[in-house]
């Protein structure tokens, strides 16, 4: 069933050269790019820090940590995000037999002809009513 | 003895290509998903090598938020591939190739 | 009161109204348009003799007209060339308008008997025609330009095609009219290009000059012309001398006239024709629109004598024509075709006029050709229909008892015809010689040989018509019927009988406007028509036109070095010795078709010339000849044409096409579909950009 990974050869690399190609010019850019030593944090807890700037609690900052700005609007929009994420995440999966109205009964106007189980096939007898929701939706 | 950003840079710049290479060449719609994670992660590092050079935490925080992302948008990635393999029996993506008509 | 001059347009407008009429409520209408056209050719006619009333000074004030009355394309610019419609009238305008309007006329009353009466179909569209015709050829002799003459000109062709092919569901008839609208075609090419050529050299292609208040508002080209020989103007003449380059377009010009009046080489087309009803072949084919030709030569003298190679050119064409068309008119056998060949050897006749500087003469003969053809026409019709359409001379004979108004007028018609003494045709006849012969013997150069040489091929022509004139009435009308239908005509009403008689009667009188000879030995002044194109010594419509006899005699004695001589005891005696010699030949004709034809039962003695029969039957192969051109050379030149415009430029085209449709799927490509590609795309494109601002170090200044 489970197969140790195997170096993939079999795929078609030739687009895979603009990725090399790509890298090749960034390294180029930052091995050139005379940068100065980096300034580090101080002394203190740096995780206690982003806990403190994440919740607009700026001022218990210590200043070597620098100066920060509040995060809570772009926290509570995250937890929004992920949220919507999971209701849409929970929807596409949904099965047809409650109305599936994501599925593209059709492609092209045609009954697709894989229908691999029973509510698939379901969907195809009503293509006619599904693919006017379907398109609607889609 | 802190690491010079330039490693830094070029292992954010490494990782980021591969995820590159492994969009550009896989067919398989999984592979395609875990190389767009790559790339997530590939500014993640940018972001933290950078808060480090400057002194300022606003870069950390900021790949928190971008791990979030990742995460939000892997699971609607998911979704799709599921409606994917429902209407073309398979994940390849080279066979979606075609506007609906 | 309006003068008759702003009714002239309507001249030609009513009967394009009858036009309007017979096409569209023809079918309503008892006679099917035959009263609309009645009616509008009468119109002309009393406008016409209005307007000739006007200029001779009788009514009115102006005894000319001149005016640009529609602007059809205004130049752009100073100097620039201005299309315009007008109407010139001048004498010879008033004389072609009563001569066209008054046979219009009778002709339209005659196709009642012709067509109303024998039960013909689809009469609107014959009306309609003949309404159109009419109105095309009024509307070609006031046209003032040359631009607009050539309109009319391709208008009375476009009629004559119509109208020959009036019966388009038998075989002869639309063949018939595609020949003649082929050939007239082909000359009506070379006057185009000699139209153009015209409007480019002089800027103008305007007959006569324009007058406003007394000064010259627009100049004529044959003025123009005269002024650039006399070196008082200059003109682009394209690398040719003045008077070459005007010989030139003087002959490009001919190619037309040579067409529209059937003289060697384009008069093939011509007894084709008498497929058409047969008084369309009195209307056009003889009386109108073959006078097109002629008349425009006449229109434009003043410019044809400027080249005195286009006279001699001219003339030789007309004298030859004259001589070949009547020798083979002796061996025709049916009637209208022997009609036929005697109208082309009667214009080449007028031909030989012009070419000679016979200019009255010329005109003489147009109009009297016009009223006696027209009048052996209506009566050749009106044999044709006691005939039951059968009109072969052979099968007809002793209709003289059984038709004696149409006997009576056709023998008038046919003294007029031969040139016999009283009848009109005598006395134009025997002026066009006279005026060949004492140009002949005194101009200078070659022109003078050249022009005896025409004269005598005129003169032959002469006993040639006399003879096959009358072998045509004795066959006709005299001896024993040779058939049942000859035995019992049908006969033929007053519809058909009158314009007869008025013919007849005009053939036998119509002389009286211009006896010469009568004028010159007693010294009476009875040459009207003479007068008539002569003008009034100073002023009036000579000084305003430049159109009139006076300046023709002088360009004939300064330009073309035309001069009289009289040979034989000065003008008198070489009058009486030339008409002695016409009339002479005439009789001799008369006398030897008496004595072969005027019998009971006459012979085929034509039978008797063997191969020379042969030739003249088959027209000297001049038909075939033509065909050959057409499919022998004609045809391989245009499929060579054909392959280039198919290849090289349709090819170009194609190609400019092509290159686009294949880049356009070449670049098509780059839409796949796929995803992984498009990101590859941007991928290098990110990577070029960047490879740029690491080369130039940024775009930031």
């Amino acid at each position: 069933m489970t197969s140790r990974p195997r170096l993939a050869t079999e795929v078609n690399y030739v687009n895979g050269i603009a990725a090399l190609a790509l890298f090749g010019v960034l390294a180029y850019v930052f091995v050139t790019a005379g940068l100065e030593p980096p300034r580090g944090f101080g002394e203190g807890s740096v995780v206690a820090s982003i806990g403190y700037a994440m919740f607009d609690l700026v001022d218990l900052v210590p200043d070597a940590h620098g100066t920060t700005e509040g995060f809570l609007v772009a926290f509570l929009t995250i937890a929004v995000v992920l949220d919507a994420a999971l209701d849409g995440a929970v929807m596409l999966a949904r099965r047809d037999d409650e109305g599936d109205s994501v599925e593209a009964a059709t492609d092209g106007g045609r009954p697709v002809e894989t229908a691999d189980d029973a509510p698939t096939g379901a969907a195809t007898d009503e293509s006619s009513t599904e693919a006017e929701t379907a398109g609607g939706d889609a | 003895m802190a690491i010079i950003t330039e490693y830094y840079l070029l292992l954010s710049a490494a990782v980021f290509c591969i995820g590159l290479y492994g969009i550009l060449t896989r067919e398989s719609a999984l592979l395609f998903l875990m190389s767009v994670e790559l790339m997530l992660n590939a500014a993640n590092i940018n972001f933290v090598a950078f808060a480090f050079y400057w002194g300022n935490l606003t870069g950390q925080v900021f790949s928190l938020f971008t791990m979030a992302l990742a995460a939000a948008e892997v699971a609607i990635g998911i979704g799709i591939i599921l409606v994917l393999y429902r209407n073309f029996d398979g994940i390849d993506v080279t066979e979606a190739a075609t506007m609906r008509w | 009161m309006a003068g008759a001059y702003d009714f002239v347009p309507a001249i030609a407008a009513l009967p394009f109204v009858a036009f309007l009429v017979s096409l569209f409520f023809g079918r309503y209408m008892p006679k099917r348009g035959a009263e609309a056209g009645i009616i509008a050719t009468a119109g002309s006619l009393l406008i016409s003799i209005w307007t000739a009333l006007t200029v001779a000074g009788i009514t009115g004030s102006a005894t000319s007209y001149n005016e640009n009355l529609y602007t059809w394309v205004a130049g752009v610019g100073d100097g620039a060339l201005t299309l315009n419609l007008g109407v010139l009238v001048d004498p010879l305008t008033a004389l072609m308008l009563l001569i066209v309007s008054l046979i219009s006329l009778l002709v339209h009353v005659f196709s009642l008997g012709y067509m109303n009466d024998e039960g013909e179909t689809g009469l609107p569209r014959y009306y309609a025609g003949l309404g159109l015709f009419t109105a095309s050829m009024l509307g070609f002799v006031f046209s003032n330009n040359l631009l607009m003459a050539f309109m009319f000109f391709e208008l009375v062709g476009l009629c004559s095609y119509l109208l020959i092919g009036f019966w388009f569901r038998d075989d002869g008839p639309p063949s018939a009219a595609k020949k003649a609208f082929l050939v007239t075609r082909f000359g009506d090419y070379f006057f185009l290009v000699g139209v153009v050529g015209i409007f480019v050299t002089f800027g103008t292609g305007l007959f006569a000059p324009l007058t406003e208040g007394g000064s010259v508002a627009a100049e004529s080209f044959p003025v123009i012309a005269d002024q650039v020989l006399n070196g008082e103007a200059s003109v682009e003449t394209f690398g040719f001398g003045a008077q070459t380059w005007f010989t030139i377009l003087g002959l490009l010009v001919l190619g037309g006239v040579i067409g529209k009046s059937a003289q060697f080489p384009l008069h093939t087309w011509l007894p084709d024709a008498m497929e058409g009803p047969t008084p369309v072949s009195a209307l056009i084919h003889a009386a109108t629109m073959v006078a097109a030709g002629v008349y425009l030569v006449a229109r434009m003298y003043g410019f044809y004598l400027l080249s005195p190679t286009a006279l001699a050119i001219i003339a030789l064409i007309g004298g030859f024509t004259a001589l070949f068309a009547a020798s083979m008119g002796v061996v025709k056998q049916e009637l209208k075709q022997v009609l036929a060949y005697s109208t082309i050897s009667q214009y080449g006749y007028m031909m030989l006029a012009l070419g000679t500087g016979g200019y009255v003469a010329a005109v003489f003969h147009l109009t009297t050709h016009a009223i006696f053809k027209a009048l052996l026409f209506l009566g050749a019709g009106s044999v044709i229909i006691a005939m039951h359409h059968n009109e072969n001379m052979w099968d007809m004979g002793g209709l003289k008892e059984k038709m004696p108004v149409t006997y009576w007028t056709f023998l008038s018609g046919s003294l007029a015809l031969a040139g016999i003494v009283p009848f009109a045709g005598f006395w134009s006849k025997d002026e066009v010689l006279f005026e060949a012969l004492i140009h002949g013997f005194g101009s200078e150069g070659m022109l003078g040989p050249i022009f005896l040489l025409a004269y005598a091929m005129g003169l032959l022509a002469v006993f040639f018509t006399g003879f096959y004139t009358f072998r045509m009435v004795y066959l006709t009308f005299h001896g024993d019927a040779r058939s049942d239908t000859a035995r019992d005509p049908e006969p033929v009403r007053w519809n058909v009988k009158g314009p007869l008689a008025v013919l007849g009667i005009g053939a036998a009188t119509v002389g009286l406007i211009n006896m010469k000879p009568v004028a010159v030995l007693t010294g009476a002044e009875i040459d009207f028509l003479h007068k008539w194109v002569h003008g009034p010594d100073e002023g009036g419509w000579p000084a305003a036109l430049s159109t009139d006899l006076v300046t023709y005699e002088e360009l004939m004695d300064g330009v073309a070095g035309i001069s009289s001589s009289y040979p034989i005891g000065g003008e008198q005696g070489t009058l009486l010795v030339s008409a002695a010699l016409s009339l002479g030949l005439a009789l001799a004709g008369v006398l030897v078709a008496r004595s072969l034809y005027g019998v009971d039962e006459p012979t085929e003695h034509t039978d008797r010339l063997g191969g020379v029969k042969t030739v003249l039957m088959h027209n000297y192969y001049q038909d075939e000849y033509q065909v050959w051109l057409a499919q022998g050379v004609t045809v391989p030149l245009a499929r060579a044409a054909d392959k280039f415009d198919q290849g090289v430029v349709d090819g170009v085209v194609n190609g400019i096409s092509s290159v686009s449709l294949f880049t356009g799927s070449r670049f098509r490509r780059i839409q796949s579909g796929l995803v992984t590609n498009y990101a590859a795309l941007m991928t290098i494109s990110l990577v070029l950009l960047l490879v740029v601002f690491v080369v130039f170090g940024g775009v930031v200044n």
